[in-house]
């Protein structure tokens, strides 16, 4: 008997070790942890539903402007969408209604972005050399919104 | 034989509860398939990416849209691009601010033979060793292929920022957790492309789904002849390059 007892005290010790850490692991381990893999699944959601998308592409601008946007999709600057100069859709209409006026940046900066002669462009994308190709044109210097004294930026001229 | 009864029942017992308890410890659910949003089935998608650097202008749309969509802090890039200007002896590489504000002329020193930028992000790899090293559990791979973060479980050690091989990983200074791109995952089950995509006006990044049959990017892998940045590391990357130089790591 006094063996039986021996034997009993170990289970017993083994059992309490057993019931500590599956308590442990129940209350410590999160829920969704381990379904589809050792991460927590609920972050999927989590990330799914982080935020409400902010920019809406260029189709979702015709909704309201559709003129201009016709007019843009007939020119050269037809894959240069409206977000891409005037910022994310977003900023500028939420569930609907409009919250602030979108951005309008008029400066040679903008323009020189992507056609400014630099080192790195393909060669046949449009491209100037900015003080020369303002020069050539006439007395405007290179400042402000010295590009719009000719080109139109929703529709340019090749 | 009272004694043989009991000792039955007792292993009887035990073997119901450790049965149960493996149940418990392999962490299983019994329950059906789960989803990450509504209308939306994760296990019917696996997403791609691919770049086609020949047609990039470098003017860091995809940056701007990035930062704006997801909030990502000053000074910190979830895509960036890179520039590299080459001759046959030297080579200048420069990312002035992630290619933010585009780039500005450039004076080398040498007389440069070829001139290329590189858009660069999370590769989303299939072997990918961020998740490996994590020691939380914290990084992840969705069903769909999306490489992802759970900064409730992030404890910030940055070993997945080392492990990276492609740099595409950093330290919150907001939340001093990991972060990355999820190929705006919150767009994605919505059916919209990457911000990224979303703006791009030469249509360099393009953002495909391997399971429909006529997807751009899938056809384009399956007839052209594409690379991914550092293949001999067997990360099995899912963002795929056209117009890759050996000069580009």
């Amino acid at each position: 008997m006094e063996h039986a007892r021996h034997v009993f005290r170990v289970l017993f010790v083994l059992l309490l070790a057993l019931v500590a850490f599956v308590l442990g692991r129940t209350l410590l381990v999160p829920k969704s942890y381990g379904v589809y893999g050792p991460y927590r699944f609920d972050n999927v959601a989590e990330q799914a539903a982080a935020r409400p998308p902010l920019h809406g592409g260029a189709a979702s601008c015709a909704d309201c402007h559709d003129e201009r946007f016709k007019k843009v999709a007939a020119g050269s600057h037809r894959n240069v969408s409206c977000e891409i100069c005037h910022g994310p859709l977003g900023r500028h209409v939420k569930d609907g209604d409009v919250v602030a006026k979108m951005a309008v940046d008029r400066s040679f900066t903008l323009c020189a972005r992507c056609h400014r002669k630099i080192e790195g462009r393909p060669e046949k994308f449009p491209q100037v050399v900015l003080e020369q190709h303002v020069h050539q044109q006439g007395p405007s210097k290179l400042e402000g919104k010295v590009c719009l004294e000719c080109h139109d930026p929703h529709s340019p001229k090749p | 034989m009272d004694d043989g009864s009991t000792r039955r029942e007792f292993i009887q017992g035990a073997i119901k509860l450790g049965g149960g308890a493996l149940v418990l410890l392999s962490g299983t659910s019994l329950a059906g398939e789960e989803h990450p949003a509504e209308r939306y089935d994760w296990a019917a998608h696996r997403y791609a990416y691919l770049i086609d650097t020949t047609k990039c202008i470098g003017c860091g749309s995809c940056v701007r849209a990035c930062a704006a969509e997801n909030d990502v802090p000053d000074g910190f890039f979830r895509t960036w691009i890179e520039r590299y200007v080459l001759s046959a002896e030297a080579s200048h590489v420069d990312s002035p601010n992630g290619g933010k504000d585009g780039f500005p002329p450039v004076e080398t020193g040498f007389l440069p033979t070829k001139s290329f930028f590189v858009p660069k992000m999370c590769n989303h790899c299939k072997e990918t060793p961020c998740i490996q090293v994590c020691p939380v559990g914290a990084s992840y791979r969705t069903k769909d292929g999306v490489v992802m973060v759970d900064g409730d479980r992030c404890i910030g050690c940055g070993y997945c920022v080392q492990a990276c091989p492609y740099g595409s990983r950093f330290l919150s200074p907001r939340t001093h957790t990991a972060e990355k791109c999820t190929w705006c995952y919150h767009r994605v089950v919505e059916g919209l492309k990457p911000a990224c995509v979303t703006v791009c006006p030469t249509g360099t990044r393009m953002f495909g789904d391997m399971m429909r049959e006529d997807d751009p990017v899938r056809l384009a892998l399956e007839h052209e002849r594409v690379a991914v940045m550092q293949g001999h590391l067997l990360t099995e990357p899912q963002c795929f390059y056209i117009g890759l130089d050996r000069e580009v790591r």
